[in-house]
C-alpha cells in the first residue's frame, strides 16, 4: 500500500508538471505580471539612486563640515546649515527602505532610527557634550542622526564658534551619519541582487519588506510627523509642536512635502528623475479589484495633496500647530482617511504577508 | 391523522431500538488496535515537532512575551498571560506530554499534560485563533479517553496487564468522525457564491503564488483559481468517503498528500497540512497499521543493536511492544474491562459484565454514552449556530469561529480609534501599533469581536492615564474578498459601553 501510494502521488505530480506548461500560454491568457521587473525598477532606478544620493549629500555635509571645523565662521555655518537641509531632505527618500541593509539587525538597529529618530533629546546631547562624551556608546538614538545635528546647527548655533567641545560632539555625531549611510549603500550592491530575487509575496520576500516598509513610513507621517505635534493622540490636552521633524531649523512643512513625495513616488514607481516605471499601482492595474482601488486611492491622494499645499509656508509648521491653524487638521484627516488604501485594502488585493504568523490551513 | 402519526413514531421509535440494538454491539466489537497506536505515535511525533518549531521560531516570545495586550475568548476571560517562566513552563508541558503520548509512557497523564497545556495557551489570545489549533486540542481531548496505550507502548511494556491486540471499534471511529468533520463542514463552507462562481477568494491569492517551483505556471493560467475552488470544495466534501473505501484509499490518500502540499507550499499555514497527512492515515485498514508498527519494531531493534554488540532483547520487551500475537490473544479481556481501564475516570456501569466475556449487547457505559453523545452532538451541531444570526457571516463573522472554516475569503481592515474626554470634549486618534503587534492589530481590525474588546482596553488605559469618562469610538474600513472597503461598524457608536454577548452585534453595519 505504501509502494502504491507513492506511485500515485508520483503519477499525480508528473501530471501536473506536464500540464502547467501546456496551460501557460493560451490565446485568452491575460499578460503575466513580473514581480521581478517591478524588484528590478525598484532596486535599480529608486531604491540605489535614493541611498547613492543620500550618501554624496551626506559627505558633502561632512566635507563641509571639516572646512567649518577648521575655521569657524558664520558663513561656514550658513553654508552648514544648506548642505544638512539637502542631506536631511535626500534622507526623506530613503526613509521607507528601512529593510535589508538599512533594517535592524542584531543590536544595531534600523536607519530610521539610527539616523532619522526626532524630536532630538536636547537635554542628553547638552549632557553628553558637557561630559565630553563622543563615543555615542550608548543606545539614545535621539541624540544623533539628522535632527541631533540639526539641533547643534540651527539652536544657538553662534556656541559652535568658540566651542571646541559642542564641535567635538557634532563632529562625531556627522561622522557617524556619514558612515552609517555609506555602509547602507555600500551593501546594497551585493543586496540588490537578493532583493530582485526573492519575487514572491510571502513574509521574507522584498515585495512584502518593500509594501510593509512603504506603509510603515507613510503612517509615520500621519502618526509622528504631524498627529503628535498637532496633539492628536488621545491623553495629550494640547498641541505639542516642540515635537515635529526639524524644529530647530523650521523646515517641517518642507521634509514633510518631500516625504510625501517619496511615497507618492514608490507607489507609482516614479524615480527621482521623474520618469514612471513598473511600481506598485502596475501591480495593482494587474489584480482582481485593482482598478477601482487604484481610482479610490488617487481620488484620495489628491485629497491629501491639497490638503498639504493648504498648509501656508511662510510660517514654520510648528507655529502652525501652536497657533492651531485648522489646515494642519485638515491634513491629519486626509491623512487619516487615506490610510486603509495603502493598508489593508493594498496588502489585501496583492496578497502580500505581513506577519510571520501561520494562518488557518486548509 | 394522529393515528397514523402514532403509528408513524411508534414505528420509528421500534426501528431506533432495533438500529440501536444492532449498532451498539457493532460499534463494541473489537478490532485491531493497531490503527489506534500508529495514531497515538504519529500525533506524539507531530505535536512534538510543531511545538519545538513553535520554540524554535521564537514564536513564544513574539506572541506571548512581548504582548501588551491579550483578546480573549468569549467565557475564557480568565485565561490570563503567565510571566515568561510560565509560558516556557508550559511549552515544556506541551513537549513532555507529547513525548509522553508518543511513547505511550503514563500515557493518560500525558495526553491530559499535553491537552491542558496546550488548550490553556491556544485561549490566551485569540488573536492566534486557527482551526488547526482547535483541531489540535479536541484530538487530544480524545486521546485522553482512548486506551491508545494498550499495544506498542512504554506503559504495555511496563505493565503485561494492560496491553491488548483489539480495542472496540468505536475508539478508531472517533478519530475518523472528528476527521470528517473537519474536512466535510470545511467543503460544505466552500459551497457558495463567492467560492465556486467568481472563483474568490482564490483568483485573489493564486497570482500571488507564481513564483511557487512545478505549480507556479500552472497558476497563472486563468481558470486556474476555478480548477482549485472546485477541487478544493469537492475534495473537501468527499475525501473522507475516498479513504474509507478500500478501493478508493492509495488514489484518495496520493490526493491527501498533494492536496496538503500544494496548500502547504501555496500559504502561510504552518504544520496543518503535515498534521492532516499524518491524522488521515487512520482511515488505512489495521494490516497496514500492523506492518507500519513491525517496521518501527525493526528498526528499533536495529538501533538498540547499534548501542548494544551482544543482543539481549528481553522478553518483557518484546512482549510489550511487539504483536506478540500468541500472547495477547490468551490475555485478551472481556470488552468490558477494556472499556473500564480506557474511560476510568468516568466509569458508571449499567450492566455487570457478561459471562460470556464478549460484551456484545451490553452497551457503553451510560456516563461515557452521554458524555460522547453530547461531544458527538456538539461537533455536528455548533458549525450551524451562524443560521441564528442576521446577515452576511462572511461580513460579520457572528458564529464564524469553531466551525471548520478555513482559507475561506481574503478580508483586511484598517481600525482608526477615537478616544474622547468626556469633560474637555477633545478627541484623539490611537496609534494602534502603541498596544497591538502587526499579526494582532490586522487581526482585531476586521472581527467586531476584537474591536470591540480594544475599545475596551482603551477606554480602561485611557481612565487610568487621565482622560476623563473616555467615549471610545472606531472607523473600520474593510475589504472583503477584494471588494472596495466599506465601515464594518457603527462609527459613531460609544463601543466602551457594549458588553460582548452571543446575541447579534446590531451596531454592525449590514453588508448589503
Amino acid at each position: 500500500m505504501k509502494k502504491l501510494s507513492l506511485f500515485y502521488l508520483l503519477t499525480t505530480l508528473i501530471t501536473l508538471c506536464l500540464l502547467a506548461p501546456a496551460c501557460d500560454n493560451g490565446p485568452d491568457d491575460k499578460p503575466d505580471f513580473d514581480r521581478q521587473a517591478m524588484l528590478q525598477h525598484y532596486a535599480d532606478n529608486l531604491i540605489r539612486p535614493a541611498f547613492s544620493n543620500l550618501r554624496s549629500q551626506t559627505t558633502a555635509l561632512k566635507n563641509t563640515w571639516t572646512t567649518f571645523n577648521a575655521a569657524p565662521d558664520s558663513a561656514g555655518l550658513a553654508d552648514l546649515q544648506q548642505r544638512w537641509k539637502s542631506a536631511c531632505a535626500a534622507w526623506q527618500y530613503a526613509n521607507a527602505y528601512n529593510f535589508g541593509p538599512a533594517g535592524e539587525s542584531g543590536l544595531r538597529k534600523g536607519l530610521v532610527e539610527e539616523i532619522g529618530t526626532f524630536p532630538a533629546n536636547t537635554v542628553k546631547i547638552e549632557e553628553f557634550i558637557a561630559a565630553n562624551d563622543v563615543s555615542l556608546n550608548n543606545f539614545n538614538r535621539d541624540t544623533r542622526g539628522f535632527l541631533a545635528i540639526e539641533y547643534l546647527l540651527f539652536k544657538n548655533a553662534d556656541l559652535l564658534f568658540n566651542d571646541a567641545g559642542r564641535r567635538g560632539y557634532l563632529n562625531a555625531i556627522i561622522d557617524h551619519l556619514e558612515s552609517r549611510v555609506t555602509e547602507v549603500d555600500d551593501a546594497w550592491a551585493a543586496y540588490s541582487i537578493e532583493f530582485v530575487k526573492a519575487d514572491g509575496t510571502d513574509v521574507g520576500s522584498s515585495t512584502a519588506l518593500l509594501y510593509n516598509e512603504f506603509v510603515r513610513s507613510f503612517e509615520s507621517i500621519k502618526n509622528f510627523k504631524v498627529g503628535l505635534p498637532a496633539g492628536k493622540r488621545p491623553g495629550q490636552t494640547m498641541p505639542e509642536p516642540q515635537l515635529v521633524e526639524g524644529y530647530h531649523s523650521g523646515f517641517s512643512l518642507f521634509f514633510l512635502k518631500q516625504h510625501l513625495e517619496a511615497i507618492e513616488d514608490i507607489y507609482y514607481g516614479r524615480t527621482l528623475t521623474g520618469s514612471d516605471g513598473t511600481g506598485f499601482k502596475e501591480y495593482l492595474d494587474f489584480v482582481v479589484g485593482g482598478p477601482e482601488l487604484v481610482a479610490s486611492t488617487e481620488a484620495q491622494w489628491q485629497k491629501v495633496i491639497t490638503a498639504l499645499y493648504a498648509v501656508p509656508v511662510d510660517i514654520p509648521l510648528s507655529e502652525l500647530i501652536a497657533q492651531g491653524h485648522p489646515s494642519v487638521d485638515a491634513l491629519h484627516t486626509e491623512l487619516q482617511k487615506h490610510t486603509r488604501f495603502f493598508k489593508s485594502d493594498m496588502s489585501s488585493l496583492l496578497g502580500i504577508a505581513i506577519t510571520f504568523s501561520s494562518g488557518d490551513g486548509d | 391523522m394522529s393515528n397514523v402519526e402514532v403509528k408513524t413514531s411508534g414505528l420509528t421509535g421500534t426501528a431506533i431500538q432495533t438500529a440501536a440494538g444492532k449498532v451498539s454491539p457493532w460499534l463494541n466489537q473489537n478490532i485491531s488496535i493497531a490503527p489506534l497506536a500508529v495514531f497515538r505515535i504519529v500525533f506524539g511525533l507531530l505535536m512534538l515537532g510543531s511545538t519545538i518549531r513553535f520554540w524554535a521560531l521564537g514564536w513564544i516570545e513574539d506572541h506571548y512575551i512581548r504582548s501588551t495586550v491579550q483578546f480573549k475568548y468569549y467565557g475564557f476571560e480568565w485565561v490570563k498571560l503567565l510571566p515568561p517562566a510560565g509560558m516556557y513552563a508550559l511549552h515544556v508541558g506541551m513537549i513532555l506530554g507529547a513525548l509522553g503520548i508518543m511513547l505511550g509512557y503514563r500515557y493518560r497523564l500525558s495526553a491530559l499534560l499535553f491537552f491542558l497545556t496546550f488548550t490553556y495557551t491556544e485561549l490566551i489570545d485569540l488573536t492566534y485563533y486557527l482551526n488547526h489549533y482547535y483541531f489540535v486540542s479536541l484530538i487530544s481531548l480524545l486521546l485522553v479517553f482512548l486506551p491508545a496505550n494498550r499495544h506498542f507502548s512504554v506503559d504495555a511494556w511496563r505493565n503485561p496487564g494492560l496491553r491488548s491486540i483489539t480495542t472496540p471499534r468505536w475508539t478508531i471511529l472517533i478519530l475518523q468522525f472528528q476527521l470528517a468533520v473537519v474536512y466535510i463542514f470545511a467543503g460544505l463552507a466552500k459551497i457558495n457564491y463567492a467560492w465556486l462562481i467568481e472563483a474568490v477568494p482564490l483568483r485573489i491569492w493564486l497570482p500571488a503564488n507564481d513564483t511557487l517551483p512545478l505549480i507556479g505556471s500552472l497558476l497563472k493560467w486563468q481558470y486556474a483559481p476555478w480548477l482549485f475552488s472546485w477541487a478544493g470544495m469537492l475534495y473537501d466534501c468527499t475525501i473522507v468517503f475516498w479513504l474509507s473505501l478500500a478501493r478508493t484509499r492509495p488514489w484518495a490518500y496520493a490526493a491527501v498528500i498533494v492536496f496538503h502540499a500544494i496548500t502547504g507550499l501555496m500559504f502561510q499555514i504552518g504544520v496543518f497540512p503535515v498534521v492532516m497527512i499524518g491524522a488521515t492515515l487512520i482511515f488505512f485498514p489495521a494490516g497496514w497499521h500492523e506492518r507500519v508498527l513491525d517496521g518501527i519494531w525493526k528498526l528499533i531493534k536495529i538501533i538498540l543493536r547499534g548501542f548494544n554488540p551482544t543482543p539481549n532483547p528481553s522478553p518483557e520487551g518484546e512482549g510489550g511492544l511487539t504483536s506478540n500475537k500468541i500472547l495477547i490473544q490468551e490475555e485478551r479481556r472481556p470488552l468490558i474491562l477494556c472499556l473500564k481501564q480506557s474511560l476510568s475516570l468516568f466509569w458508571k456501569r449499567i450492566k455487570p459484565p457478561s459471562p460470556s466475556g464478549e460484551g456484545m449487547g451490553v452497551g457503553l457505559p451510560r456516563l461515557p454514552t452521554i458524555l460522547l453523545t453530547a461531544y458527538l452532538l456538539f461537533q455536528l451541531l455548533f458549525p450551524w449556530r451562524y443560521l441564528l444570526y442576521p446577515g452576511n457571516l462572511f461580513w460579520s463573522e457572528e458564529g464564524y469561529r469553531f466551525s471548520w472554516r478555513v482559507m475561506l475569503m481574503e478580508k483586511a481592515g484598517t481600525a482608526i480609534f477615537y478616544v474622547k474626554d468626556g469633560r474637555t470634549g477633545r478627541e484623539g486618534v490611537v496609534n494602534n501599533g502603541d498596544f497591538l503587534c502587526a499579526h494582532q492589530e490586522k487581526q482585531m481590525a476586521m472581527q467586531p469581536d476584537m474591536i470591540l474588546q480594544f475599545a475596551r482596553f482603551l477606554e480602561k488605559y485611557y481612565t487610568e492615564n487621565g482622560v476623563n469618562r473616555p467615549a471610545v469610538r472606531a472607523e473600520v474600513y474593510v475589504t472583503l474578498n477584494a471588494k472596495p472597503s466599506r465601515l464594518l461598524i457603527d462609527p459613531n457608536i460609544d463601543l466602551s459601553k457594549i458588553e460582548d454577548d452571543w446575541k447579534h452585534k446590531d451596531w454592525i453595519l449590514p453588508y448589503e
